[in-house]
């Protein structure tokens, strides 16, 4: 008979071949659904305009700030200010020149024989600049007043700066990698809950429809739940990258991004691989609870688990934060499913022993492979059944 | 040849199936009647492997059945589904893919059938927003859409309209033809008549008949049909037992030989046969008994 070609493919082959169409499927359908391109394009926009915030707000920052400069030191300033850079000098004669200058808007700020002129209170940093630039052309004045060579008033002027050893190695601004833990806690909360939804979503669409029954007849149970794990992990991933590339993207072009902390990168590389096995994790466990309802509505309840598990991880990694040495941090930061969520964040604001991230990864995994086994089981037991709502212990008893 | 053999099913404490055979011979279109509860589903799905049997075999061409053959068998099963948020093309050739076609012949056959079935106009659209009846025809088509060489078909005429119940018994007919053997479920006796060379009967989980069409048909006949064109009654002078039905005499345990000689000496025999029962009447009969 025609239809028997397909057969000669290798087991194996088709095996895998199945669970990548479904993964394939979900993609297709729900990662390039118009609910989901829209609230990506949302999203892109709003990472890009956040991105690009600072240089708008700051924008006046990169004008020259105008400088009218007379009287006493007036050429000593000059000098001051060039060296600092960012000032458009104007010399005049006298200080009423440089204060007229200032009032019909010549000028922003006039420094004359050691007054500031400015049409309003002019702003911290700028005022700090021109102090530092007065009282430097004054001692430098001073100095040549002494007597001294410009080549020794240069030398005085220029103390050798002080020069930082950092005694913990990587160990960078707290500020920073405040910010990195947050954001990394942020990201995996976000890129787990998505897709523990939408797992569940599609395990009881398939199940209420009952198109179940006649995808169970050519996939295995474990391809059509690995299918929609990875399928929906695919369109986290593609969003985030999508948001990074956005958000990196604008942040060069407005050259913003050299300011992004050292191992950035290192640590979105090590984000992912928690991320990874947490999917694991999470998705199959999601799949096996979507599968013990029938109905979309009574999904709430039996995720309601999971829910609580990812918010306490991502509260507990919003507590290392603010105590990242503290016992609870380092308990928390190892035990699955919480050490998820908290490790990578523990790990981007402090520096966590080998050990405890290697114990950390071993338990995950462990926790992953149990969840997989859990999650499949529940799966292929109650997939089929239809009814009311199965609870744990039925679902488990029941023969596959 | 497709072989169901002696399936056991309890749940809880109701037992679904008692011992349950049946066999589809390459080509043979297997009509499987009962009434509702009977275990038909039960049978069906335990066949395709979505439920499994607390005992019993399925036999595919003299081995037990397994995942990659029963990948190119088409199913039905009697609670439709379908994925309500996908196009109906792109859900055709989707399912056609899992059945092992690849992408370019699965779009094609998917496309074949929708023109069959006067979907075409409506490839692009999502299945939730097609009528009930299209989303039978849209059903239909997923069932077909990998030219299965085996049918497993429960209930396939409900909630189809004329057309649709042409195309599916074309199909059938058709399936069968090329060497498929077909089982198929319905309460339309009419079509299993029409369309099936056997019939299996299920009740309460155990087969009570089984046989191609003639042979239950002659396994119920009984009842010998006479009509004469005469002024006189032949209640009495007939032999055996004799009841009217109209002007016609229906005579049961008589020789016909006999009977034929006393009617036509009485008048004109305008008839004279064996009343055929329809597969309703013995089915009814099956199923009372």
């Amino acid at each position: 008979m025609s239809a028997q070609t397909p057969e000669t493919r290798a087991p194996e082959t088709s095996r895998m071949r199945g669970l990548m169409l479904v993964a394939g499927r979900e993609i297709r359908v729900r990662g390039l659904s118009k609910a989901n391109l829209v609230s990506l394009i949302v999203t892109v926009v709003i990472v890009g305009v956040l991105a690009a915030l600072p240089t708008i707000l700051g924008g006046g920052d990169d004008e020259a700030e105008k400088i009218g400069l007379a009287g006493t030191n007036a050429s000593a300033m000059e000098g001051q200010l060039n060296a600092m850079g960012g000032f458009d000098i104007t010399m005049y004669d006298s200080a009423d020149e440089a204060e007229r200058a200032v009032e019909d808007g010549t000028v922003d700020t006039a420094v004359a024989d050691g007054t500031l002129y400015s049409e309003e209170n002019p702003d911290q940093s700028l005022q700090a600049q021109l102090d530092a630039a007065w009282q430097a052309a004054t001692v430098q004045t001073n100095l040549a007043d002494a007597g001294l060579s410009d080549a020794e008033i240069a030398t005085a002027l220029t103390p050798r700066p002080l020069e930082t050893v950092t005694l913990a190695e990587g160990e960078s601004d707290p500020v920073t990698s405040y910010f990195t833990g947050l954001v990394i806690s942020i990201i995996m909360f976000m890129m787990l809950m998505t897709p523990v939804q939408y797992i569940a979503m599609g395990v009881v669409e398939e199940k209420s429809s009952r198109i179940v029954e006649i995808l169970l007849t050519s996939l295995k149970p474990w391809q059509l739940l690995g299918g929609k794990v990875i399928g929906l992990g695919v369109i986290s991933l593609v969003n985030l990258v999508a948001m990074v590339a956005v958000g990196l993207g604008v942040s060069a072009a407005t050259g913003v991004l050299a300011d992004l902390p050292p191992g950035t990168a290192s640590a979105a590389v090590s984000t992912i691989g928690w991320w990874l096995i947490a999917l694991v994790l999470f998705g199959t466990l999601a799949g096996g609870v979507g599968s013990l309802v029938s109905r979309q509505e009574e999904s709430g309840s039996v995720l309601t688990p999971l829910i609580m598990s990812l918010t306490l991880s991502y509260i507990g990694a919003i507590f290392t934060l603010n105590a990242p040495t503290s016992t609870f941090a380092q308990v928390l930061s190892i035990v699955p499913p919480f050490s998820a969520i908290t490790m990578p964040t523990r790990m981007a604001i402090t520096t966590v022993p080998a050990w405890e991230i290697a114990l950390s990864i071993a338990l995950l995994v462990l926790a992953a492979a149990g969840a997989l086994a859990l999650g499949a089981q529940l799966y292929k037991r109650s997939v089929l059944y239809t009814g009311s709502r199965l609870k744990l212990t039925e679902a488990l008893r029941r023969a596959a | 040849m497709l072989e169901i053999k002696d399936l056991h099913k309890r749940f809880g404490d109701t037992v679904a199936l008692d011992g349950v055979s049946l066999t589809a011979a390459p080509g043979e279109v297997v009509g499987f009647v009962g009434a509702n509860g009977a275990g038909k589903t039960t049978t069906m799905r335990i066949a395709m492997g979505v439920l499994a049997a607390d005992s019993g075999r399925i036999v595919y061409n003299g081995a037990p059945l397994d995942v990659e053959a029963r990948r190119r068998f088409g199913y039905m099963p009697s609670e439709r589904g379908l994925y309500p948020k996908m196009k109906t093309a792109e859900q055709i050739a989707y399912f056609g893919e899992l059945h092992g076609m690849s992408r370019a012949e699965a779009k094609r056959s998917a496309a074949a059938l929708l023109e069959q079935l006067n979907l075409t106009e409506r490839s692009g659209d999502f299945v939730q927003d097609l009528s009930l009846g299209n989303q039978q025809r849209v059903q239909l088509a997923v069932s077909l859409v990998h030219d299965p060489e085996a049918l497993i078909l429960d209930e396939p005429f409900s909630g189809l309209d004329p057309l649709a119940v042409d195309v599916m018994g074309t199909a059938l007919k058709d399936r069968a033809a090329a060497g498929a053997p077909v089982i198929f479920s319905s309460h339309q006796l009419d079509l299993i008549e029409r369309l099936c060379d056997s019939v299996v009967i299920i009740g309460n989980g155990t087969i009570i008949a089984a046989g191609s069409v003639e042979e239950l048909k002659a396994k119920e006949v009984k009842q010998l049909r006479v009509s004469v064109q005469t002024a006189q009654d032949l209640s009495a002078s007939l032999p055996g037992t004799v009841t009217r039905d109209g002007d016609d005499y229906l005579v049961e345990d008589a020789d016909d030989q006999e009977v034929l000689r006393i009617a036509a000496a009485a008048g004109r025999v305008t008839h004279f046969a064996y009343d055929q029962p329809t597969i309703a009447e013995i089915f009814r009969e099956a199923v009372t008994r």
